[in-house]
């Protein structure tokens, strides 16, 4: 009986519902797939605070959850960053099995981007896909820079959240789909806010295979 | 902050519950390392000032107008020194292309960097020791050939590497172009004199009255010394190839310069004087012919407009105010008189080309005028007298040949300054010689001690946009207007034109430098920082540091760094600064973490504990 871990890191604040709506939309899926499925925000992680890390969690699992009461995922079997930077800063990778994926929301390539990735050799693939730029987003991608200065992200966050993955978390929930087959394509396509975004994710990933054999 | 379900190590517990140590405090930033928060990290990186790119000899403007502004005079006389032999001369003389460049010139007006630069050579003169000391000697020999701005510039640099060095001097007196160029109500010969005198305190020996090619010859140079600087100038004036040019009372520019600069001039002008050539050396000469007892002084260029002139605006303004006239769009085809000068066949004409040096045409269909005078002073140019050096060393166009390190072929020598710049498309100026004597030397240097040489150009990053500095920073502020004589006194007299800064000025002028993309320790940094993320261990350039696994990336330092040396540096660029978080915000085995291990041994326990 299959069972799979997810845990997104994300930025408190500006990239906040990306990271939900990346693991309510594959639990959804899951269900709809009918699997068992669970999705949470975490709260111990401050995300009221611009650009503190923040988790969130999924799992599936085909047969009932038994751990439904633990909130941290032990051992995530897939790990998405939504922010390159936090390549840097944390352990994501603690407690994750062989064969895990990395999926990292970036510009640069799993070749380069590897040398940041504590304990490597536990995964089985590294994923890049340079999500702010296929979902056009003005802040991630043409203004990276001025991420610290940005105050005011949850202007508009009110008529955003009536769409799931509206902007950079679509290509990233693609990047998840089509490398690990957590759920299937056609049934999270439908509820994907920026469908073009998603379909380009499809064709532009850079996949680096590190340890396959383990998975 | 809520720090609820994360581990606090022991060695940051506090005597009293809920009380964190504060950022500031020791270790308090260890509790919170939020430097990973960061996408972009501020870097100090200095960037050229579009002034120090722009000189000739690449001073450090921007360095020494800080240390004026803070008063430290003696450091900036030897920040200027490290590049510039005579830096009394060149205050006076200079060109100045770095007020050209000066990014305050897009704003208000340009920083006088000249006159600050001759307080400080002023300030030299008085001294009784200069700052600047001679190498260990290394016992090696040099020979400079001239004593102009290249050959004075070289040997000085040589010296200070410990090199022997023999200025040949062919003229009675060293200076070369400084003295037999440069007009005394310019560069007053006793500014000259004392810089010499320094050369000398230096080691190096100056022989005057020896001549390359007559004196000594090529193989004995060859033979007698290690290496060899040739500068010796362009020293022969061209010609206007006009007709009747032999005649009595027709002068060449430099040589009538040259030989009041020498002492030696026996030229005594009628009242009615016209120069050919519109350059810097034909306005020297209408200058110095009114002092010489010229009445009316014309000058007959073939430019159609004194903005196509090709020389220092300000000097052409002065020499305006002084009385002397301007005739555009001619050229003078012959010289009429009988054995003697008495009037010019002037012309129509323009150049074929964009630049001044093209061909010249002459529209012959009109009549010639006639323009009386009592003498005619050529200043078109000057070309190189070489014929003591071998044929395959020279360029068509009558200069030495180099390659790009200013070496000779395969030979111990090198040459430096107008020979070897002519016809190269850098202006033959003081500043360029000396910064080409100065290249030179350290060349000659890494070839004697079997180094690798150095091209003379090296590409860097000049900051000339505006945008990239904050310049709320600095309110608009009119540039110091150095004291003049006024045109009806100076005239007559061999007076200096232009006065020198007080201290005072020179400490106010200085304070309106931007130190563009350059760190000039302005503290601002440091105090605008939200964080203690900035400490400073003096008031320095470069002694900032910043706290990388504290710093947020709030690009609020780089916003504010009112000269842009900070930069904002994407994070992933850098493999340093990792730091895997093992406290509050990160993932630990918390309080959750203890819940997960309880649930998996749920099933083993005893069913009277549940």
């Amino acid at each position: 009986m299959s069972y799979t871990e997810l845990t997104v890191w994300t930025r408190g604040i500006i990239m906040d519902k990306e990271g939900r709506d990346i693991v309510n939309s594959i639990a959804a899926s899951a269900r709809l797939e009918g699997k068992f499925s669970q999705a949470m925000e975490n709260y111990v992680d401050n995300p009221d605070r611009t650009n503190a890390p923040t988790r969130k969690y999924c799992r599936v699992s085909e047969s009932v959850l038994e751990n439904e009461l633990t909130y941290e995922n032990e051992k995530p079997n897939i790990v998405v960053l939504v922010e390159q930077t936090m390549v840097k800063g944390w352990d994501y990778m603690r407690g994750m099995p062989p064969g895990g994926t990395l999926v990292i929301n970036t510009q640069y390539s799993p070749e380069y981007m590897i040398r940041f990735v504590p304990g490597p050799e536990r995964l089985a693939q590294l994923v890049c896909v340079d999500a702010a730029r296929l979902a056009d987003h003005k802040w991630l991608y043409y203004r990276l820079g001025e991420l610290g200065l940005d105050r005011l992200s949850t202007e508009g966050a009110a008529e955003r959240s009536k769409t799931i993955a509206p902007d950079i978390a679509a290509p990233l929930i693609a990047a998840i789909v089509k490398t690990t087959g957590i759920v299937k394509r056609e049934t999270i396509e439908p509820m994907i806010g920026y469908k073009k975004a998603f379909q380009l994710a499809l064709q532009e990933l850079h996949v680096l295979p590190i340890n396959p054999v383990a998975a | 902050m809520s720090t609820k379900g994360t581990r606090i190590p022991d060695w940051l517990t506090v005597p009293f519950a809920g009380i964190t140590p504060a950022p500031s405090q020791e270790k308090g930033q260890d509790l919170f390392p939020t430097g990973n928060w960061r996408a972009i990290r501020p870097v100090y990186r200095d960037k050229m000032p579009p002034c120090n790119n722009a000189c000739g000899t690449n001073e450090k403007i921007q360095g020494y107008l800080d240390l004026v502004k803070r008063g430290k005079y003696l450091d900036a006389y030897a920040l200027i020194k490290e590049d510039m032999p005579f830096p009394s001369v060149t205050g006076r003389v200079c060109y100045h292309p770095c007020e050209q460049a000066c990014n305050r010139g897009q704003y208000d007006e340009a920083i006088s960097i000249r006159a600050v630069e001759r307080f400080l050579g002023d300030l030299g003169q008085t001294l009784a020791r200069d700052v600047v000391k001679a190498g260990p000697p290394n016992g090696k020999k040099v020979a400079v050939v001239g004593s102009g701005p290249a050959g004075h510039s070289a040997a000085y640099q040589l010296a200070r590497l410990g090199y022997q060095v023999t200025i040949l001097e062919k003229s009675p007196k060293a200076g070369g172009l400084n003295r037999g160029g440069i007009p005394d109500w310019v560069l007053p010969q006793h500014v000259l004199d004392r810089e010499i005198e320094r050369l000398v305190q230096l080691g190096v020996t100056i022989k005057t009255n020896v001549e390359v090619g007559k004196d000594v010859t090529w193989d004995e140079l060859k033979k007698n010394y290690d290496a060899c600087v040739l500068a010796v100038g362009l020293t022969e004036p061209n010609s206007v190839r006009a007709e009747g040019e032999n005649k009595d009372g027709v002068i060449y520019g430099l040589p009538f310069l040259r030989d009041i600069g020498m002492g030696t001039s026996k030229v005594e002008l009628g009242p009615r004087v016209a120069i050919i050539g519109g350059g810097n050396t034909a306005i020297d000469c209408a200058r110095e012919a009114l002092r010489q007892g010229a009445v009316e002084v014309a000058m007959i260029t073939v430019e159609a407009h004194p903005q196509e002139m090709p020389c220092v605006p300000e000097d052409l303004h002065d020499m305006l105010e002084e009385g002397v006239e301007l005739m555009h769009g001619r050229a003078m085809t012959a010289v009429l008189g009988n054995g003697k000068v008495e009037a010019l066949q002037l012309f129509p004409a323009r150049f074929s080309g964009a630049i001044n040096a093209s061909p010249i045409i002459v529209n012959r269909e009109v009549p010639a005028e006639r323009f009386a005078v009592d003498n005619v002073i050529i200043a078109v140019g000057q070309h190189a007298s070489l014929g003591w050096l071998p044929a395959e060393f020279k360029t068509e166009r009558g200069a030495i040949k180099v390659d790009q390190f200013g070496r000779i072929g395969n030979t111990n020598f090198f040459a430096a300054g107008d020979v070897v710049q002519l016809g190269s498309g850098q202006p033959l100026m003081v500043v360029n010689a000396v910064g080409d004597g100065k290249r030179v030397a350290f060349n000659l240097d890494k070839m004697l001690r079997g180094e690798p040489l150095q091209p003379r150009k090296v590409p860097v990053d000049v900051i000339v946009d505006l945008n990239r500095m904050n310049m709320t920073y600095f309110p608009h502020f009119p540039r110091i207007k150095q004291a003049m004589l006024t045109p009806a006194s100076r005239r007559r007299t061999q007076q200096e034109v232009i006065l020198g800064y007080s201290e005072e000025q020179a400490s106010d002028e200085a304070s309106r430098c931007f130190s563009c993309g350059t760190c000039n320790a302005c503290d601002n940094c440091y105090l605008v920082c939200p964080e203690p993320c900035i400490v400073r261990s003096a008031r320095s350039n470069g002694l900032y540091k910043i706290l990388v696994d504290y710093c947020k990336g709030c690009r609020v330092c780089i916003e504010e760094c009112p000269t842009g040396c900070l930069e904002g540096v994407p994070e992933l660029d850098f493999d340093t600064g990792v730091v895997r978080m093992d406290t509050a915000f990160a993932i630990t085995p918390g309080l959750h973490g203890r819940q997960a291990q309880e649930l998996e041994n749920f099933a083993n326990r005893p069913a009277k504990q549940i």
